[in-house]
């Protein structure tokens, strides 16, 4: 797979580290926390260009066919303490 | 079709091969069953099976999308234990580990259940203390367990050179040896013919669409070769529930993540134990060698979501620098094959067996990657809970409305982070 970072370019996904998945609907945190994909086929993800430019990246993804449907930078990285 | 017997097979070999019988009739679908099952696959063929077997029901229909051990029941690296540190997944594990020995005579099928030793290897001091905290608690539910030093692992496992120079050096390991390998291709036949010796209808080549309700009940299943009547309907799809629960309507808090697993070209016996070694920064590797002689190995997930069921080149370097350290001597080997297989991660690392929305619908999923240790457990309680409605005491941990109570099953304590578990 092949992602395209916006700072670098497009790059073999070895240099990328996935995150999570964001969810994208919910009204109870448990819906929140643990009912993240509405849809299975698609996915809003974290990721960070690890091995290039360190920077946090919002990625689309199609998940029948493993490609990104829309790259982002997110100007702040996740404040949960849980990225690599 | 008759039992295998020794009688059986010397009139079969004077007979000649052509006189072996298929193991299950190839079939169309009736209209109608008291119960489908949906998903042929290790869970789905046993979940039928004790259907007929214990609870009576004798017009069942499993429905399989392609063909009977084509899905997760053929993809999998065959390890079987019970080696867990929460008591619900100890109670649960450990009642498969002792069907899994009774297994091959009840099925009147061999599954080659090889019971030779489960080790996991220790890299740190730190990870040796894990080991130490987690056999403790085994054997405080009754589970065998034992904590090796070094010394001891080099003796239990002989292929394996203790003090060889390595980036992680093994400080230690948990034993459990009860745990081992079983034939996953038997499994998958035997509960098939098992089943359609008891009148099971195994459909093959049969896509479940969607659900019929009348109602707002539970009427039976769309499929691509027309519509099934159901009393009862009990899904049972591996890598698919995600899209199959879409399907239906019903959410649940898990992902499709892809693990991979390889197998080397045949060679002579080498390794006679299942290994099992982990090292910081997610690296993994575990091995056994297959009765054919090529060493079955996995690692760790591909690390994002996937349904592609193509795996990334980078996962299978890893995990062979993971192996070719574990055991220099196997560097040579070439790769015969390797394969991904679609996982249902759940958010918190544990399976769902549930009925859903008090309906006479059942789910039978989100096995991350350990669904094929818990087969022979996981289809007597899912048949248990489809005969009865009502899920039995082993169970009961795995109910889906944990998410919402709270009450979840954390193994690892790695947080709602699939890609993690």
């Amino acid at each position: 797979m092949l992602i395209s970072c916006p700072f670098c370019g497009e790059r073999e996904v070895a240099e990328f580290e996935f995150r999570c998945t964001l969810e994208e609907r919910g009204a109870t945190a448990a819906e929140r926390l643990y009912f993240r994909l509405a849809d299975p086929r698609r996915s809003l993800e974290h990721w960070q260009h690890v091995r290039g430019c360190r920077m946090w990246l919002e990625l689309h993804r199609d998940l029948r066919t493993g490609r990104v449907l829309r790259t982002a930078s997110v100007p702040v990285p996740p404040a949960d303490g849980t990225g690599s | 079709m008759g039992a295998y017997s020794a009688f059986g097979l010397l009139r079969e070999a004077i007979r000649g091969p052509r006189a072996w019988q298929p193991l299950w009739e190839r079939r169309a679908p009736e209209a109608a069953y008291d119960v489908v099952i949906v998903g042929g696959g290790g869970h789905g063929l046993a979940t039928a099976y004790h259907l007929a077997r214990h609870f009576g029901l004798r017009r069942v229909a499993v429905l399989e999308r392609t063909l009977i051990g084509y899905g997760n029941v053929g993809r999998n690296t065959t390890i079987v234990r019970s080696n867990y540190l929460l008591p619900e997944n100890q109670h649960f594990y450990e009642d498969a580990l002792r069907r899994w020995r009774s297994l091959g005579r009840e099925l009147n099928y061999n599954i080659m259940f090889s019971p030779r030793g489960v080790l996991d290897l220790a890299t740190s001091d730190d990870q040796l203390a894990a080991c130490a905290r987690r056999g403790n608690a085994m054997r405080l539910a009754g589970i065998d367990a034992e904590l090796l030093d070094r010394a001891a692992v080099g003796r239990f496992a002989r292929a394996l050179d203790c003090g060889a120079v390595r980036q992680f050096p093994i400080h230690g390991g948990l034993l459990q040896r009860r745990g081992g390998t079983v034939r996953h291709d038997a499994v998958a036949w035997g509960y098939a013919r098992a089943a359609a010796r008891l009148g099971v209808h195994i459909i093959e080549q049969c896509e479940v669409l969607g659900v019929v309700r009348v109602a707002g009940r539970i009427a039976g299943v769309e499929t691509s070769r027309g519509t099934i009547a159901a009393e009862r309907v009990g899904i049972a799809v591996a890598g698919g529930t995600a899209e199959l629960a879409r399907r239906l309507g019903i959410a649940l808090p898990l992902e499709t993540h892809l693990l991979q697993a390889g197998v080397t070209e045949p060679v002579k016996p080498m390794l006679d134990r299942v290994l099992i070694y982990m090292f910081p920064h997610g690296g993994e590797v575990y091995v056994s060698q297959s009765d054919r002689g090529g060493l079955v190995f996995g690692g760790m997930l591909d690390g994002y979501p996937s349904m592609t069921q193509r795996g990334e080149i980078t996962r299978v370097r890893d995990v062979a620098a993971a192996l070719t350290s574990l055991l220099p001597q196997v560097k040579q080997l070439r790769l015969l094959r390797h394969w991904a297989g679609m996982n249902d991660m759940t958010m918190d690392g544990s399976p769902i067996i549930d009925r859903i929305g008090g309906d006479e619908l059942y789910l039978n999923g989100g096995w991350c990657y350990g669904g094929f240790k818990a087969t022979p457990a996981s289809g007597y309680a899912f048949a248990e809970l489809i005969a009865r409605g009502r899920a039995s005491e082993l169970i009961r941990a795995f109910r889906l409305s944990r998410f919402a109570s709270g009450h979840l099953l954390d193994e690892s304590g790695a947080g709602p982070f699939p890609s993690r578990q």
